[in-house]
């Protein structure tokens, strides 16, 4: 077997059915490779960046290893969106480029990057192949870190020489990693009972670690008043009256005033990211704080733990579960407390019953939570629909909310949908965006046609960039600086030339109709939502200021009588 | 945002061991640059697979996180703290 066979051989053993590429002159013998292979779907998105979201996409919506393709020099450079988006995540990534033959490295040939070099910050690890018979053995090691401990992309990087070399090396045989042990809960089980004021904070780990089940048991057998970062949201489900919800910039108010009032954070699979936690001077004053990570170098990295634990996160969950089952925590005070903040500083935009009234973020997401079943994937883009998507659309499941955290990619939601739709082509999988977002990665209209991809995409277009604006509304006085977009295209007819039909809505009676007329149609279709432009995201606190420093909707603030004290 | 733990500058030593590859010296040297710390002095030693660094660092960071982080690195086998004193300051 040549390199290039070596590498579907490794996709066969590791059951990768399907990855996502762009062909191109260095890594055309892996491409002449998939022409007689059987086994490997390759999906053609119309740019190097789509092929890495989507593969970002995939491995978010199915838990597996997502695979992209690209060649070298700007296939390469242009993944490395996608790929710093999949490592700020924690994505299982493996991405797979050609480079110029082994000779011309370092001549500046055609088409020549040291991509090495240029991702080394992106990358949970990279390999310049530089022997053939090394690469069976990079191939095994690649998938399987790309996978263990806390996720990440792995890259190598194969010349093409080495892509046509006959390969003598076997791939070596797999080693199955020992499971983790289960930690002493003891000292956290201690902590816990001796907290008035308990409260759980869980991030993306939670799904990452494949403890979404266990994770919810013990949030509901524990009874903890809970709240969770971005990437966090569907950890507690549709309907566990203890979650609180979102917590930071654009939070809850209820979720931040737990925060700021528990003596106890009990944080699990998240890493106190600045958007969470605000100015960490102010955040949980109060609080003793448990850290449970998989990444040893999250513990202390922002604020110091007084406890961690790391291992195997069902098996501690199921401990604590256990214990705790058999002698409840004494918190019904606390609870109280949480759910009478959530009833009353929770996400509360007021719906407009008006029925020619002009549509809301926020009331047409309520809407869409409602109509949408349970098993329903949203692929969100960035800015204020994103947040819109947070706050309002109730998640039954983490990898249900496919949202870029960490990097804040505009364009990461419709590659990433479809990424979502080709893990499970039964499933409903909807691109949330907004026309900023939307105009990013617009070109894969072509791979949904292409693959008849039955994917709703909906555009909250306010015709500018609404969270820049809103900013500059906020913290500059108000100087708009470009982000005027009146001059977008008319999307309508934009999804038809992609032969996708498209349906505009702007009234909020037209919301139901609209939503069910998209979910109703067997492929894809586009709906086109026109919203205010002045709407802005409420809550939110100033970049850099402490959660307490929240500011509410400025025509309610005066008037809210029910707002947290 | 820094995180809030920070204080004044320190020096310290720091040996790495590190498997040999492509780009092993490079991505010590980034994650250094990257977690708030400046090389002031640098060895290496080759033996076979295996690299020996040592790296004179100063940075007010706490020095366990970036232990903690050139850990991380798939390629790195060992870290080891040396030593730490305060740091002559720069003006000085």
């Amino acid at each position: 077997m040549n390199g290039s066979q070596h590498i579907l051989a490794a996709f066969h053993r590791h059951n990768i059915s399907t990855v996502f590429g762009y062909p191109g002159g260095c890594i055309m013998p892996l491409y002449d490779a998939l022409v007689d292979d059987v086994g490997t779907e390759h999906v053609l998105c119309r740019h190097e960046q789509a092929c890495a979201l989507a593969a970002d996409g995939y491995a978010r919506a199915s838990g597996q290893l997502g695979v992209c393709i690209a060649t070298s020099g700007p296939g390469a450079t242009n993944l490395i969106t996608g790929v710093a988006n999949a490592y700020m995540d924690s994505i299982p990534l493996l991405v797979i480029t050609g480079q110029v033959p082994s000779g011309l490295i370092g001549t500046d040939a055609f088409q020549e990057t040291d991509i090495l070099g240029m991702t080394l910050g992106i990358v949970k690890h990279s390999y310049l192949v530089d022997d053939p018979e090394d690469l069976p053995g990079i191939l095994e090691e690649a998938i399987d870190l790309a996978q263990a401990g806390r996720p990440g992309p792995v890259w190598i990087d194969i010349p093409k020489d080495i892509l046509l070399s006959e390969i003598e090396a076997p791939a070596p045989a797999r080693t199955e990693a020992p499971p983790a042990d289960c930690p002493e809960i003891g000292p956290a089980l201690a902590m816990l009972k001796s907290a008035r004021r308990p409260l759980l904070y869980s991030g993306g780990g939670v799904s990452l670690a494949g403890a979404e089940d266990r994770f919810r048991t013990f949030a509901e057998v524990s009874g903890l008043p809970g709240v969770v970062t971005l990437k966090g949201i569907g950890n507690a489900g549709r309907n566990n009256p203890n979650d609180l919800g979102m917590l930071g910039m654009h939070g809850s108010r209820a979720a931040n005033k737990a925060v700021d009032e528990c003596d106890l954070l009990f944080v699990i699979g998240a890493r106190l990211d600045d958007r969470a936690t605000g100015k960490l001077d102010g955040f949980a004053p109060n609080a003793r704080m448990i850290h449970i990570d998989a990444d040893a170098a999250e513990i202390n990295k922002l604020r110091p733990a007084e406890l961690s634990l790391r291992g195997d996160l069902n098996a501690i969950l199921a401990a604590l579960t256990d214990a705790i089952a058999a002698e409840p925590l004494a918190i019904d005070a606390w609870q109280k407390q949480c759910r009478t903040w959530h009833t009353t500083g929770g996400f509360r935009a007021a719906d407009n019953e008006e029925p020619l009234a002009p549509i809301t973020g926020p009331a047409f997401i309520r809407q869409l939570s409602g109509i949408t079943g349970d098993d329903t994937v949203i692929a969100c883009d960035v800015g204020q629909h994103q947040m819109w998507v947070a706050q309002y659309y109730q998640f039954a499941h983490p990898r249900h909310h496919l949202t870029s955290g960490g990097l804040g990619t505009m364009g990461f939601g419709l590659p990433a949908a479809i990424g979502a739709q080709f893990s499970d082509r039964t499933r409903t999988v909807i691109n949330v965006t907004g026309d900023g977002s939307f105009m990013m990665n617009a070109q894969e209209l072509a791979t949904i046609r292409r693959y008849n991809l039955p994917l709703k995409l909906i555009i909250l277009d306010n015709q500018c960039l609404g969270m820049v604006r809103q900013q500059q509304e906020l913290f500059y006085n108000n100087r708009e600086s470009q982000i005027d977009l009146d001059d977008n295209p008319d999307f309508v007819a934009m999804a038809r030339a992609f032969d996708i039909p498209a349906l505009h809505i702007e009234r909020t009676d037209q919301i139901r109709r609209g939503i069910e007329t998209i979910l109703a149609y067997n492929g894809p279709m586009l709906l086109h939502v026109a919203i205010s432009r002045e709407e802005n995201v409420w809550p939110i606190v100033k970049a850099g200021a402490s959660n307490k420093e929240m500011i509410d909707e400025p025509r309610k603030t005066n008037s809210r009588k029910e707002q947290v004290a | 945002m820094k995180p809030n733990h920070e204080s004044a500058s320190q020096r310290y030593t720091l040996n790495c061991r590190m498997n040999q590859e492509a780009a092993a010296l490079e991505r010590l040297c980034r994650v250094v640059r990257v977690r708030g710390f400046r090389i002031s002095r640098m060895a290496m030693e080759s033996t076979g697979d295996t690299l020996d660094i040592a790296l004179t660092l100063e940075g007010s960071r706490p020095v366990a996180m970036l232990q903690s982080q050139l850990e991380k690195l798939h390629t790195v086998a060992g870290v080891e703290l040396v030593s730490d004193t305060m740091a002559r300051s720069r003006s000085a």
